[in-house]
């Protein structure tokens, strides 16, 4: 059940007027949004349930054993199987026959064979994201930032909340459990922002997404090797752009779907493509997985606190696992590296003479946006490419032009534009809009919802590409 | 983009929101009648969904009557031919 799908228009419908006519039954409304997430869920494989409930399970017991205000014996122990559980989970079912393909190539060259098979499992959706919920819950009440939750239904319906269930945003457990102790209250949330948001979140996913990668990326990255120079560089430009697009909507639709029930999720995209630098690209760029790889990966190893190798150790070493948890393929892997490398080159920059001399100066500002840029688009090949020959093929074309004509349609550089404005517009325009919405009442709100509406289904195009980030 | 803000606005209630939020799901179905019908066609397979099928039927045909269905469709073909998008 994809967000811009009639399946999931109709699921709201039908969650809204439950969710809000139960609200001052918060214990009840409670088992209807777990029932709820668990259709959800069950709409993609029903026979994955079990994991969900057991993924809550294991964070339910854990979380009671390991609370902070406990005296309890081997809390570091409890706390280091009960996550030990949730990667296991995830390494079973995304990366185990990765790790067997890898020792067998080995075996190979070494001139022996392992009496290995590949497993060959289907990958639960949202296994990932799953696995980031849980782990945040139980190391948030060890470090006693929030208490243990007594209620077995909280922490369920945490992990398995269906707006963020698949493809995020992360919500922090201290976040979120708090919200679900009392009935919530509509007045907290404009209803006209929220209605933008998630208007604009089709928008960029319907039009913008769709079309690029329908009309021009799949087709490039399928077979680099029909197409052009310049059709090959303004492929990679476009899936930045798609890439964006794609992503922010989901989460956008998330987030804006989540506050229409009263739940209130972090933010998740700033602008990223504003970016100074690799560091401010990661603080702006899916920002609740950067916030989750540095408190509960980057600061455990050390963070910066040790000098500049452990720093730069810690950073590749987040940014590897950061790049893996992508996806069990090496084109994630030196994605990440890529990034690691460049944070740590940021990292040292920053820390200059020459930054604290020049780096305010608007011809530094400029070279870093376009180097940042640049970078980040040129580490996207490797993000959406199959594998390294798929790489190697869509380079190796860029260096000899293949010989092909340009067959880039028109389209393109409208919609890579238009992906351009949703980097530029003032970042309150929307709040601003939404509060004068709220204020002109229903017949205005239903007027203009029904109007941007009806111009994204006009331009809409009958073929959809699937949401890139439900691969994760 | 930014995350919501957190100004409660003057009068919010949540069954206004709902009013709203139907009232732009209906008047889309209205405009764009089609994807209901194929919808609960194709899974109209049991013969379960046969009287909100017929429903949507008649929400075709009253939209198709008031000319509002060959609107939307003449717009999605206009838009389509005019980025050259041969799918739609």
């Amino acid at each position: 059940m994809l967000f811009p799908t009639i399946d999931f228009g109709l699921f709201f419908a039908f969650s809204f007027i439950l969710v809000w006519g139960l609200n001052p039954y918060n214990t009840v409304k409670k088992y209807v949004l777990l029932a709820l997430s668990l259709a959800f869920y069950a709409s993609w494989n029903w026979r994955f349930l079990l994991l969900l409930l057991a993924s809550g399970a294991i964070s339910y017991v854990v979380g009671l054993y390991v609370d902070a205000s406990a005296q309890r014996p081997f809390r570091r122990l409890a706390l280091g199987v009960g996550v030990a559980l949730d990667l296991a989970i995830l390494a079973y079912f995304k990366y185990l026959d990765f790790f067997i393909a890898q020792a067998l190539n080995l075996a190979h060259m070494l001139g022996f064979d392992l009496p290995l098979g590949f497993v060959n499992v289907t990958l639960p959706v949202a296994i990932s994201f799953l696995t980031f919920h849980a782990i945040s819950y139980v190391v948030d009440v060890y470090r006693g930032r929030l208490p243990a939750s007594r209620s077995p239904l909280d922490i369920v319906l945490y992990v398995s909340f269906f707006p963020h269930l698949v493809a995020g945003p992360i919500v922090r457990a201290h976040e979120f459990l708090p919200q679900l102790a009392s009935p919530r209250r509509a007045g907290d949330f404009s209803f006209g922002e929220n209605m933008l948001l998630i208007l604009g979140g089709l928008f960029k996913k319907m039009v913008i997404a769709n079309y690029l990668a329908v009309q021009f990326v799949d087709p490039v990255f399928t077979d680099p090797s029909q197409f052009s120079r310049f059709d090959l560089i303004m492929a990679v430009y476009a899936y930045a752009i798609q890439i964006y697009a794609d992503f922010s909507a989901y989460t956008d639709i998330a987030i804006g779907v989540a506050a229409l029930l009263g739940y209130r999720f972090p933010q998740n995209f700033n602008q990223p493509y504003r970016a100074l630098g690799i560091g401010d690209f990661w603080r702006r760029w899916h920002m609740t997985l950067s916030r989750w790889l540095r408190d509960y990966l980057y600061i455990p190893l050390g963070g910066n606190r040790h000098g500049a190798l452990a720093t730069t150790r810690n950073l590749m070493l987040t940014m590897l696992l950061g790049g893996l948890w992508h996806g069990a393929n090496w084109t994630f892997l030196i994605w990440g590296a890529m990034h690691g490398c460049a944070l740590v080159v940021d990292h040292a920059w920053r820390r200059s003479a020459a930054f604290a001399r020049w780096g305010d100066g608007p011809i530094v500002r400029v070279v870093d946006w376009a180097l940042t840029f640049n970078f980040v688009c040129l580490t996207w090949v490797f993000f959406r490419a199959p594998s390294l020959d798929a790489v190697g093929q869509f380079l190796g074309g860029v260096w000899t032009d293949n010989g092909a004509a340009s067959t880039m349609p028109a389209v393109v550089l409208p919609l890579i534009a238009c992906g351009a404005l949703t980097q530029l517009a003032p970042s309150r325009a929307r709040a601003a809009i939404g509060v004068v919405l709220d204020n002109r009442g229903a017949l205005a709100s239903a007027a203009f919802g029904f109007v941007l509406l009806y111009a994204i289904v006009v331009m809409a195009p009958s073929a959809a590409a699937p949401f890139i980030y439900f691969q994760f | 983009m930014a995350a919501p803000s957190a100004k409660p606005p003057s009068s919010t209630s949540p069954w206004t929101w709902l009013r709203v939020f139907y009232a732009v799901l209906a008047l889309t179905v209205f405009a764009f009648p089609g994807g209901m019908v194929d919808w609960l066609d194709e899974r109209n397979t049991s013969g379960w969904l046969t009287a909100p099928l017929a429903l949507a039927r008649g929400i075709d045909s009253a939209s198709a009557a008031i000319g509002v269905k060959g609107a939307g469709e003449r717009l999605r073909a206009w838009f389509a031919a005019t980025i050259g998008d041969a799918n739609t």
